[in-house]
């Protein structure tokens, strides 16, 4: 299901958000993208940036210390 | 479609942390499909010379060291900003005019240098955030 894993940990907000927004250009609508992130900020502020760019949360889960947010690409 | 919801910026301070927080919000938001203009004016451009830059000697506290510690500086994000969305960085005319200085001086993240009117053109019909 998850095309691509983008391990963002160590990087502060908005590193983890950017990283993401570079993998859903590059994506086909459709795809899946998993960012992993271990700073707090950016597990509340992604699923924000998902909803206002109306795209598709798929989860956030929190394991091991760190985040891992997927989100589905539903539109180009 | 709608056309983007416009967002300005006017900084004013020379504090690390504010531009900071500025840059942050800016390209955030331009990340977000907003359409951003960021002011840079008055004791703001201290930190954008290239000689404070060089340096690191920008004004800051704790807050300030930390971020410089662990994040990517001002100027990148505003660069990250640019390229994953529409943001514009205006350093003041005035300011430049007062100081003597020139493009030249600054790291290379700004646009253009415009004056208040341009500016006020630029936000108008958008939200202004003032820093």
């Amino acid at each position: 299901m998850i095309k691509k894993t983008i391990d963002a940990r160590g990087s502060y907000c908005p590193g983890p958000l950017m990283e993401l927004i570079k993998a859903m250009r590059a994506a086909a609508v459709g795809d899946v993208i998993e960012v992993w992130s271990n700073d707090a900020g950016s597990a509340k502020d992604i699923p924000e940036w998902v909803n206002k760019m109306k795209h598709t949360l798929v989860h956030v889960q929190e394991t091991d210390g760190f985040y891992k947010i997927a989100v589905e690409k539903t539109h180009p | 479609m709608d056309r983007a919801p416009k967002l300005s910026i006017i900084l004013a301070s020379e504090e690390l942390e504010k531009v900071h927080a500025a840059s942050l919000m800016g390209s955030v938001a331009a990340m977000s499909g907003m359409e951003v203009s960021l002011f840079v004016t008055m004791n703001a451009l201290i930190p954008f010379l290239k000689k404070t830059a060089e340096k690191q000697s920008f004004k800051m506290g704790e807050m300030g060291t930390s971020l410089l510690e662990k994040t990517d500086r001002f100027d990148t994000l505003l660069e990250n900003g640019k390229a994953l969305g529409s943001l514009k960085v205006y350093a003041c005319a005035l300011a430049m005019d007062v100081m003597g200085w020139t493009m030249e001086d600054f790291l290379p993240v700004f646009d253009d240098v415009i004056g208040v009117t341009a500016f006020f053109n630029l936000a108008q019909d958008g939200q202004i955030l003032t820093m």
